[in-house]
C-alpha cells in the first residue's frame, strides 16, 4: 500500500457565491501521477490551486504528509506548479528562469549550474540556458516550464493542462516525456486536463469530477471499462448510452429486449443506465441478431471505422475494422461481459 | 498610403516653422558671432563654449542637476509606491484614482506655481485656512516641493501602464517557487516595470532640468537653474543689451536640446518593446 502524501478533505471552495467544490474530498499518493478529468469550469483547476495553495478553501482542509498546510503560503509549500499560460518570465533567460526557485533559496552557485544544466538535459534542452524565452517555441516553452518546477525536486507537481497549447504530434510527445519523467523522478504529479484521452495514457489514477464533484476515482482502466455512471461514461471515450431495468441479477432489459449481463445487486426492476462501448458491438447475421438495423452512415478512422447504424429509430455507433456499405442490413451482436449496467446518478 | 500624405502636410509646414527653422536658427547662432541686432560677422566659431566656464552658469548647471536629479529621485520614490498600489485595485477603481492624479494637469502650469507660492509664503490666505504658517519661498526646498507635486503624475502614469498590464501569473509562478513577497517584488515584478521607470525618469527629469517658471517663481530667482541662464541671456538680447549673450542662451538651449536628445535615445533603447510611454 503506498504512502498517502497529499489528503483533501471536506474542501468547500466558493466564488462570488457561485460554489466551485463542495464536499471534496480526495487522497493522493506518494509518487503517483493522478489525474483531475472534467470538463471546462468543472473544478478541477481550483482544486489543483489550493493544493498549490494560491486559493483557501472556505471549509475543509488540505494535509501534506500528515500536515495540515490551510496557513502556508504557496512559497512555504514543497509543490512546483507548472501553470496553464506557462508563465515564464520574460526578463530572464532560460538558465536564469529555471534557477529562479534555487537562488531564492540561495543554493550554492556551482550546485545552481550543475543542477540547472542536468535538468535541461533532462528535459532535452540542453544548451539553450543563454536563449531569451520569447525565441522558444510553445513545445520547448512548455519544457522549460517544467524543468524551472522540478529542478526544484519537489514533493508534488502540479501541471495545469501544460500541453493545451501543443499540436497534436507534440502533445503526444510530451504526454510520453512527462510520465516517463514522473517515473524517473519519483515525484507526485497532479495534472489536471479535459482531454480524457490525455488522462487515459498517462494517468495511475483519474479522477472524474463535474460540476464541483467528484463523480469516481480509479484507474483508467476502471473508468472506461466500469463508468459508474452516465456522465463519466459519456466523457470519457464513446459510449452508447441506454435507459434500461434491471430485471433481476445477470438480466438487463433495454430497448424493448432482454439481455444477459454480468451485473447483479441491483433491486428488482430497479431503472439503471446500460452503457455499450462502440468497440464492444459484434456484426452478425441478422437471422441470428437481436438487435437488426440498417447501416445509415460509414466514416474511415484510420484505425478503424466508425459506423452508424439505425435501429428502431435509435442511433447505434458502432467501431469496428470490418467494412459495410450504407443502407446494408446487419445484426448486431454484444458479449454479455461488455454490457455494463450502472446506477442512475442524480448529479450526472 | 500616398493618398494620405497631403494630410500631413498641416502638421509637417508647423514642424518646418516651428520647430525646424527655430533650432536652424539655434544652431547658426550658437557657432556665429551674429547679433540679433548689431548683425555683424557671419564667422564660424567656437569661442561661446567659453560661457560653460562662467561662475554663474556653472552653478545654474549645478543646481539643475542637483534639484532635477533630487526631484526625479524624490518622484520615483513617492510615485513607485502609488504606481504599485494603483496596478493593484480593480482596474476601473484604478484608473479613476489615476485621472485624479491627471485632471489637475488641465489647469494652467503658472496657476499651480502661484499657488505654491501661497503656500510657502507666512501669513498668506493658506495660513487663514490651515493654521500653518510656511516660510520657504526663495529656497531650494521650495523649488524641490513645487518640483516634485509638478512632475509626480509623469512618473506614476508610465509605471502605473507597465504594473498594471503585468501578468499576474509571474507573481504566481515566482511565489510557487518559493519567492517571498520582498523576492517577489525585486527579482520579478521591479525588473518587469524597469521599462516604466525608465520613461518615467525621463519624463520626469528633462522638464525638471530645463525648467525657469517655478524655480523663478518659488526661488524668486534666488537659485538659478540652467533655464533662468537662458531666458536672461535671451531677454537681454530682447531688452537691446549686446554682447554675445543671444549666442551663449543659444548655445546653452542647443546644449540641453542635445541632451534631451541623447537621453532619449538611450531611453527608446532599454525600452525596444516600447511598453510604455516613450
Amino acid at each position: 500500500m503506498a504512502k498517502t502524501l497529499i489528503t483533501l478533505s471536506g474542501i468547500e471552495k466558493s466564488f462570488d457565491g457561485v460554489k466551485v467544490l463542495s464536499d471534496f474530498n480526495l487522497s493522493i499518493d506518494e509518487n503517483e501521477f493522478i489525474t483531475l478529468l472534467g470538463p471546462s469550469g468543472c473544478g478541477k483547476t481550483t482544486c489543483l490551486r489550493i493544493i498549490g495553495g494560491f486559493e483557501t478553501p472556505d471549509a475543509g482542509t488540505v494535509a501534506i504528509d500528515g500536515r495540515i498546510v490551510n496557513d502556508l503560503e504557496p512559497n512555504q509549500r514543497q509543490i512546483n506548479t507548472c501553470f496553464q499560460r506557462y508563465a515564464l518570465f520574460p526578463h530572464l533567460d532560460v538558465f536564469e528562469n529555471v534557477a529562479f526557485g534555487l537562488r531564492i533559496r540561495k543554493v550554492e552557485k556551482a550546485e545552481i549550474v550543475r543542477r540547472v544544466e542536468e535538468t535541461l538535459r533532462l528535459v532535452k534542452l540542453e544548451g539553450y540556458g543563454p536563449r531569451a524565452v520569447s525565441t522558444l517555441s510553445g513545445g520547448q516553452q512548455q519544457r522549460v516550464a517544467i524543468a524551472r518546477a522540478i529542478v526544484n525536486r519537489p514533493k508534488v507537481l502540479l501541471l495545469d493542462e501544460p500541453l493545451g497549447a501543443l499540436d497534436l504530434k507534440l502533445r503526444q510527445e510530451m504526454q510520453y516525456e512527462l510520465k516517463e519523467m514522473q517515473r524517473t523522478l519519483g515525484i507526485t504529479f497532479v495534472y489536471v486536463t479535459h482531454d480524457q484521452e490525455e488522462a487515459l495514457t498517462m494517468s495511475d489514477k483519474i479522477v472524474v469530477m463535474n460540476q464541483g464533484r467528484i463523480l469516481q476515482v480509479g484507474t483508467p482502466e476502471d473508468v472506461y471499462n466500469e463508468p459508474k455512471n452516465r456522465f463519466v461514461a459519456n466523457f470519457i471515450g464513446e459510449s452508447n448510452i441506454f435507459e434500461g431495468v434491471m430485471r433481476e441479477d445477470y438480466l438487463v432489459s433495454f430497448c424493448g429486449r432482454e439481455f444477459k449481463c454480468v451485473d447483479r445487486g441491483f433491486a428488482a426492476d430497479e431503472p439503471v443506465d446500460v452503457v455499450i462501448r462502440p468497440e464492444d458491438f459484434d456484426f452478425v447475421p441478422p437471422s441470428k441478431a437481436k438487435i437488426v438495423g440498417v447501416v445509415d452512415s460509414l466514416v474511415f478512422r484510420g484505425v478503424h471505422y466508425e459506423i452508424n447504424v439505425i435501429v428502431e429509430g435509435r442511433e447505434y455507433t458502432i467501431h469496428t475494422t470490418k467494412t459495410r456499405s450504407i443502407g446494408d442490413r446487419v445484426g448486431l451482436a454484444v458479449d454479455p461481459s461488455l454490457i455494463h449496467v450502472m446506477k442512475r446518478d442524480v448529479h450526472a | 498610403m500616398r493618398r494620405l500624405r497631403r494630410y500631413a502636410i498641416p502638421f509637417v509646414a508647423w514642424m518646418a516653422v516651428f520647430i525646424v527653422v527655430p533650432t536652424l536658427i539655434l544652431l547658426f547662432l550658437s557657432f556665429s558671432d551674429y547679433s540679433l541686432y548689431d548683425g555683424g560677422p557671419f564667422a564660424f566659431t567656437f569661442a561661446r563654449f567659453e560661457i560653460f566656464a562662467a561662475p554663474l552658469v556653472l552653478t545654474a548647471i549645478g543646481n539643475s542637476v542637483a534639484l532635477a536629479g533630487a526631484t526625479t529621485a524624490a518622484c520615483f520614490l513617492i510615485g513607485y509606491p502609488v504606481a504599485l498600489y494603483l496596478s493593484h485595485l480593480p482596474e476601473k477603481t484604478g484608473k479613476i484614482l489615476m485621472s485624479l492624479l491627471i485632471v489637475p494637469l488641465w489647469s494652467n502650469m503658472l496657476l499651480r506655481i502661484v499657488a505654491w507660492e501661497k503656500v510657502f509664503t507666512p501669513d498668506s490666505f493658506f495660513t487663514d485656512l490651515t493654521g500653518l504658517s510656511i516660510d520657504l519661498l526663495g529656497s531650494k526646498t521650495a523649488i524641490l516641493v513645487g518640483m516634485v507635486a509638478m512632475y509626480l503624475p509623469f512618473m506614476v502614469f508610465p509605471i502605473y501602464s507597465v504594473l498594471e498590464k503585468l501578468d499576474r501569473g509571474l507573481v504566481e509562478a515566482a511565489r510557487d517557487l518559493g519567492a517571498d513577497d520582498a523576492q517577489v517584488f525585486l527579482r520579478v515584478i521591479f525588473p518587469l516595470s524597469a521599462g516604466g521607470v525608465l520613461s518615467g525618469v525621463i519624463m520626469t527629469l528633462l522638464p525638471a532640468l530645463t525648467s525657469f517658471v517655478l524655480p523663478a517663481r518659488l526661488g524668486l530667482g534666488r537659485v538659478p537653474l540652467i533655464g533662468n541662464v537662458i531666458e536672461s541671456k535671451l531677454m537681454k538680447e530682447v531688452l537691446g543689451s549686446s554682447g554675445r549673450s543671444i549666442n551663449e542662451g543659444a548655445l546653452v538651449s542647443l546644449s540641453l536640446m542635445v541632451l534631451s536628445i541623447v537621453l532619449y535615445i538611450l531611453a527608446t533603447r532599454f525600452d525596444r518593446e516600447g511598453e510604455t510611454l516613450l
